[in-house]
């Protein structure tokens, strides 16, 4: 690639600064993907001063890591319903905030909030939210909804279910502000022609405004996704992956395999899993949804 | 959940006579809705500036009085934690920044000037980056500034900032922006004798402004914001980022929810009041890119 990258007469200065930027590029991207892929046939661990070639066989211990199974259905699981849940909502609240009136531009702005705070402060602010002694349970129990408070981060389960709502509440700004752009590109005529017809409220969002809305959803979904699968630093600061490892994303995974347990080589073989789960999962998906646009 | 909150569009038509009322109905939903929806950072809002006592009497109530002692508490550490984590935020967004715009448009330029076949190569690598889960190249990255002895500094954060991922945004987004410059504006630069730098940087640049201003806005938040790699690039020993030092710092506050309201708020507040004043711009952006 690099020989054929070359710059052409009359413009060397231009080229220069454009193969910097593609030297930069190769060397934080590409061969760090190179060297993750040939790591990951290696049993390198800094303690041990080890790293031999040793073939397949992290991919072997693939099979076998439940700990491993675990993270990547969890991660899974939650870029699936955080995706839906987000986008679902975002609709909702696109067509909710879908009018030009000062009041509603202003909620439009304050429901992007949430996209704007760093994970580590959306972390920390729901952690006290959901403690045991949190607001959310007070606020339960005054109303005489739950008897006791819940640990909503104790339990695996609903420690599953909480990080997928914090990070549903964080996503669902972004998948409002692009679903409400699309909602403003669908011509009024649609609505017109389908009010001349007598179609009704949900008529009319069955077959004008959602199908209208795919090109957006698109956007939406497959941003949501990628996401998702790299989602770190929320989990980091309100888990840290627990309880019992039950909300470890498989980036979390890769992080603790390198720095906890020094497995260098079986942390790069675990990252090229997660490298070809998420390329194959955004393509797939924008593949499926630009279809449905199509069909239109 | 999600369903209720679809619930007033998907409600039958009114009659006309009760549109006013389901207007001013709609907009009171709409904005309980809402409410509900950012009530956590409402929450970080108000408990700043109330006493401990206060935030676990009724942590929902409004600062009545309000009190700066949590700010000042966060501002008077002895390890200037908040203070040194906003300068060297600032630092690496800016510079970060102003490395990542003039390399990823002139890149993008000199890439919409290639043979399609290439430039369609290079785009998919591009396009690849964006999907690349930071923590898949972590280790490797780590491993290169190590050995440019770069590792545990500013320079190696930025510099992976600036060949990482968010380069991949930059030439997307000025490649497509690219795509709606008529090409005749530059062929006339040419003929008029101009070189390839300064039609880039006298005609093409000023075109460019409002990806710039994307470019620009996303890149400051996202590096602003992002906190795994300067957690492991920098290492807890050599001097935080904003994120990392809220992050070491709130450790010491499990309980005292003032300290932790005080210092959050003054992590916050760069972003939000960024996002406050440019709030058009940043909303433009992301939504050129979905309609497109």
């Amino acid at each position: 690639m690099t020989t054929r990258v070359r710059p052409r007469r009359g413009d060397p200065a231009l080229g220069s600064i454009a193969l910097v930027a593609l030297g930069l590029y190769v060397l934080f991207i590409v061969i760090p993907v190179i060297m993750s892929g040939w790591k990951s046939l290696t049993n390198e661990n800094p303690l041990l001063a080890q790293a031999d070639f040793v073939g397949l066989s992290n991919y072997t211990e693939m099979t076998r890591d439940s700990d491993l199974a675990a993270s990547l259905s969890f991660t899974l699981l939650l870029a699936g319903a955080v995706t839906i849940v987000a986008n679902v909502v975002g609709i909702g609240f696109a067509m909710l905030l879908n009018r030009t009136s000062l009041s509603y531009r202003m909620m439009r702005t304050v429901a992007f909030l949430p996209q704007v705070l760093s994970g580590v402060v959306v972390g920390y602010v729901w952690r006290y939210i959901l403690a045991r002694d949190g607001i959310l349970n007070n606020v339960l129990v005054s109303l005489g909804i739950i008897g006791e408070p819940i640990t909503w981060l104790g339990s695996p389960r609903l420690a599953m279910f909480s990080v997928g709502i914090v990070a549903a509440w964080v996503l669902t700004g972004f998948t409002t502000v692009v679903h409400l752009a699309a909602l403003q590109s669908i011509p009024v005529e649609l609505y017109q022609a389908a009010l001349v017809d007598g179609a009704g409220r949900w008529q009319r969002f069955r077959r004008i405004t959602f199908p209208m809305l795919a090109p957006g959803t698109t956007i939406s979904v497959t941003i949501s996704l990628i996401t998702m699968l790299k989602l770190y630093d929320i989990i980091a600061v309100l888990t840290s992956g627990g309880p019992a490892n039950s909300t470890q994303s498989t980036a979390l995974y890769i992080i603790q395999l390198a720095f906890t347990d020094n497995r260098y080589g079986y942390a790069s073989a675990v990252a090229m899993l997660l490298l070809v789960v998420s390329i194959v999962i955004a393509l797939s998906v924008t593949a499926l949804l630009r279809r449905r646009e199509v069909d239109l | 959940m999600s369903r209720s909150r679809i619930a007033p569009q998907v409600a039958p038509a009114p009659p006309r006579n009760r549109r006013a009322w389901t207007r001013k109905g709609h907009l009171v939903s709409a904005g309980l809705i809402i409410l509900a929806f950012v009530s956590p950072i409402y929450l970080t809002i108000v408990n700043a500036f109330k006493t401990q006592d206060q935030i676990i009497r009724d942590p929902a109530a409004p600062p009545v009085p309000p009190t700066t002692q949590n700010l000042t508490d966060a501002l008077a550490r002895p390890d200037r934690i908040v203070q040194i984590g906003l300068t060297n935020s600032a630092v690496t967004v800016v510079v970060s920044v102003l490395l990542i715009i003039p390399l990823g448009a002139a890149l993008s330029f000199w890439l919409s000037r290639r043979p399609a076949r290439l430039r369609r190569i290079i785009l998919a690598g591009f396009a690849a980056g964006l999907m690349i889960p930071p923590a898949v190249i972590l280790l490797p990255t780590l491993r290169i500034l190590t050995f440019l002895h770069l590792d545990h500094s500013y320079a190696g954060l930025i510099l992976s900032n600036v060949g990482g991922g968010y380069l991949s945004f930059a030439v997307f987004v000025y490649s497509g922006f690219l795509r709606s410059i008529p090409g005749e504006i530059i062929e006339a630069a040419t003929v008029d004798g101009a070189g390839t730098l300064r039609i880039w940087r006298t005609i093409v640049m000023p075109l460019l402004r409002p990806a710039t201003a994307t470019v620009a806005i996303f890149l400051s938040l996202w590096i602003w914001n992002d906190f795994m790699n300067p957690q492991f690039i920098l290492g807890p020993l050599h001097g935080q980022t904003i994120t990392t030092g809220l992050y070491l710092s709130v450790g010491q506050y499990s309980t005292n929810y003032a300290q932790l309201f005080g210092v959050m708020l003054l992590a916050a507040v760069v972003p939000v009041a960024g996002y406050l004043a440019l709030q058009k711009q940043f909303i433009a952006g992301l939504t050129s890119g979905a309609t497109k």
